[in-house]
């Protein structure tokens, strides 16, 4: 899911019109490719339709559910999606995560800080850095970073971009705990935050797919008050 | 088992005690009274006079041995004989024994003198005979017999007595303190914020004035909860409606940093974000000073009438210059106390709403009449906008309440929620319909006793 040119191109969905318009101008700013769209059955299409790099999506319009718009953008499309939550509404982020947003920021936010997550996210996503190996092989599990996707043995899992960065740092270091800190500095590109709960919802969802494909969920382990860790059989 | 069925438990006990005793003791003296109808010794009735009688004449007439027959004749029969003739020396003539005090009995009734005695002394053949009916067995038993087995030992009266009244006290008890203590579960539970308990169920189909407090206590509960649900919904609003300035603020700030030509610009954003958060405080403010005041403050003596001219001039102005037309129909005339402030606030934000509502080149109608028969002022207004939903009619008059048709119109929501709690401060109620042929009605009822002098 790449932009079609060098530039990113930065969907944004929120009803708020003027405030989208402004956030589009800062992102015009700052080098971005950026469209705001006000509607949410506008939304998902243009989401969907591949022209973009990136969601910025306000899960908080009134009058409807961005928790329904990511539901439905989840269900054709893995294009990543940054949202925008309430400070203090756990209920939505939490479900935000849990239907694969690939991370938050609270609202009002400066628009700094959105660009800052925007950039974080489009750099896991987008640069595959030359000199990542080929194949990383755990037991079943088998990761292409070149290719940024994972299968279990030969089913190929279908995992948000948020999802196979955190898989791909486990995969780096199997057999050895990796910390909540240092995979959020890794995969989400962002410092962990007090209460942060983003990582253990994103585990969860990776583990569901491991048993969707007929994996085993218990390859990764939580290891309470350190982190996670990728059993090496 | 609380305090409450102990004590219901004892009073009953007790009384139920000391009732069973004072009858029992009442009963007892009754049965225990000198009893004249003690069962006699020997028969007395018309039968035993006859029996005697006609032994008497026999004895007489026939003698001894024609007596013997007879009785003997009739022992024959399947009624034992019942007439006894006894000598001098207390012999019975057929031998049967004869108790003392039948004999005594008798004797004292022949020595009565009458007519008609149960008893003689006959003379026949040289020998004083008394005749005499002893009374019949069965007879005899049902007098004599009672007198034990009906009058159980006094124990074991004493303790049915207190076992069915301990019994009873505690089944009375019971049910009365048992829909209390449901009663007192429900109010812990809504002290402690679980307003969602009802009573109703535990209750049940108990028709009394418990059960009714318990239905009191149910309506309490719904309307505060309702309330309290109210409270938290608003508040929630409110964050919500006060995170969307402060978003664009801080768009406009980041905007102005990054492109310093932009400042000037985005200065003007800031403050017009500021103004609008300090619109939304002072409605907020509004409608939460409605809510608590009672009416009373700021009441003057005014011509609704007058009041709905000066509204009405000046919204025109407003709708002219959007292209749209304003129409004011007024009937009658009508003054009164009103709470001015709270008053002139509503009409005027149904008015506004109405203007901002109307499409181009429509006209908002406003009708003030005043209807005698029913001392009531009636205000409608009348746009050609587009309208409400049927199920949404009565939200609108609720806080944030915004139509999915009005994404292009600002305004926080608070506009007709105010009107609302102003009307209602007045007395009056408000209702909103659809108009036939597009557009929303909303219509005020106020209660005004004209007051002209």
């Amino acid at each position: 899911m790449k932009a079609d040119s060098g530039m990113s191109k930065v969907l944004l969905v929120d009803d708020d019109v003027e405030l989208g318009a402004m956030l589009r101008e800062y992102l015009q700013q700052e080098g971005f490719d950026a469209v705001a769209v006000h509607d949410s059955a506008q939304g998902v299409a243009e989401a969907v339709s591949g022209r973009y790099a990136i969601v910025v999506l306000d899960v908080m319009m009134p009058h409807m559910s961005g928790i329904e718009v990511l539901r439905r953008i989840r269900a054709q499309s893995r294009i990543p999606v940054l949202m925008l939550t309430a400070k203090g509404d756990d209920v939505d982020r939490v479900l935000g995560l849990e239907l694969g947003a690939d991370d938050y920021v609270p609202k009002p936010c400066t628009p700094r800080e959105l660009v800052a997550r925007v950039r974080a996210i489009l750099r896991r996503t987008q640069s595959a850095s030359e000199d990542a190996p080929l194949r990383l092989e755990v037991g079943p599990l088998i990761v292409w970073p070149q290719r940024r996707s994972a299968q279990w043995r030969e089913a190929p899992l279908a995992l948000t971009s948020t999802e196979y960065n955190l898989l791909e740092v486990l995969a780096r270091n199997a057999g050895r705990v990796v910390s909540k800190a240092e995979l959020c500095e890794q995969a989400l590109g962002r410092p962990l935050t007090r209460f942060d709960r983003s990582i253990d919802v994103h585990m969860s969802s990776i583990r569901q797919k491991f048993s969707q494909q007929g994996g085993d969920p218990s390859l990764i382990q939580t290891v309470r008050g350190l982190g996670y860790q990728l059993l090496r059989p | 088992m609380g305090r409450l069925f102990w004590k219901l438990f004892f009073a009953f006990w007790l009384t139920l005690l000391l009732t069973g005793l004072a009858v029992a003791t009442a009963v007892n003296l009754l049965r225990q009274s000198p009893d004249g109808n003690e069962a006699p010794a020997v028969a007395a009735g018309p039968a035993a006079v006859m029996l005697v009688d006609a032994g008497a004449s026999v004895l007489q007439y026939g003698g001894v041995e024609a007596l013997r027959a007879l009785i003997r004749n009739e022992e024959g029969s399947a009624r034992a004989s019942r007439l006894h003739a006894v000598d001098a020396q207390g012999k019975e003539l057929l031998g049967r024994s004869v108790s003392g005090d039948a004999y005594a009995a008798a004797a004292a009734l022949a020595e009565q003198t009458g007519p008609r005695r149960a008893a003689r002394w006959v003379s026949a053949e040289g020998e004083r005979f008394l005749l005499f009916v002893p009374p019949s067995e069965h007879r005899a038993g049902a007098r004599h017999r009672p007198r034990q087995p009906l009058l159980p030992p006094a124990m074991l009266m004493l303790l049915a007595g207190v076992a069915a009244s301990i019994g009873f006290a505690a089944l009375l008890a019971w049910y009365l303190s048992r829909p209390i203590r449901h009663l007192r579960w429900a109010f812990e539970n809504a002290a402690q914020g679980r307003l969602g308990v009802r009573v109703q169920s535990r209750i049940g189909r108990r028709r009394d004035e418990i059960a009714d407090l318990g239905r009191d206590f149910d309506h309490m509960a719904q309307r505060l909860q309702r309330l309290l649900e109210g409270q938290q919904r608003l508040l929630h609003d409110v964050s919500h409606e006060l995170r969307s300035p402060l978003a664009r603020l801080q768009a406009a700030i980041g905007l102005a940093r990054q492109n310093p030509a932009r400042t000037e610009a985005m200065l003007q954003r800031v403050e017009q974000e500021t103004e609008r958060v300090d619109q939304l405080v002072g409605e907020l403010l509004t409608l939460s000073r409605l809510d608590t005041e009672t009416g009373h403050t700021g009441v003057e003596h005014i011509d609704i009438m007058e009041l709905v001219a000066a509204i009405a001039d000046d919204a025109r102005f407003e709708a002219q210059s959007g292209g749209r037309e304003l129409r004011l129909t007024t009937h009658g005339e009508c003054s009164g106390h009103f709470p001015v402030d709270a008053l002139q606030r509503g009409i005027e934000n149904i008015v506004r709403n109405a203007v901002k509502y109307t499409a181009e080149g429509t006209t908002v109608e406003v009708i003030a009449e005043y209807m005698p028969a029913s001392k009531t002022v009636r205000i409608e207004v009348c746009d050609r906008g587009p309208g409400v939903p049927a199920e949404d009619l009565e939200k609108i008059f609720e806080p944030f309440y915004r139509s999915v048709h009005t994404s292009g119109v600002t305004g926080f929501g608070l506009g007709l929620a105010i009107a609302r709690r102003a009307v209602q401060a007045a007395g009056g109620e408000i209702h909103a319909r659809n108009r036939e042929g597009g557009g929303l009605s909303v219509e005020i009822l106020l209660p005004c006793a004209d007051e002209r002098k």
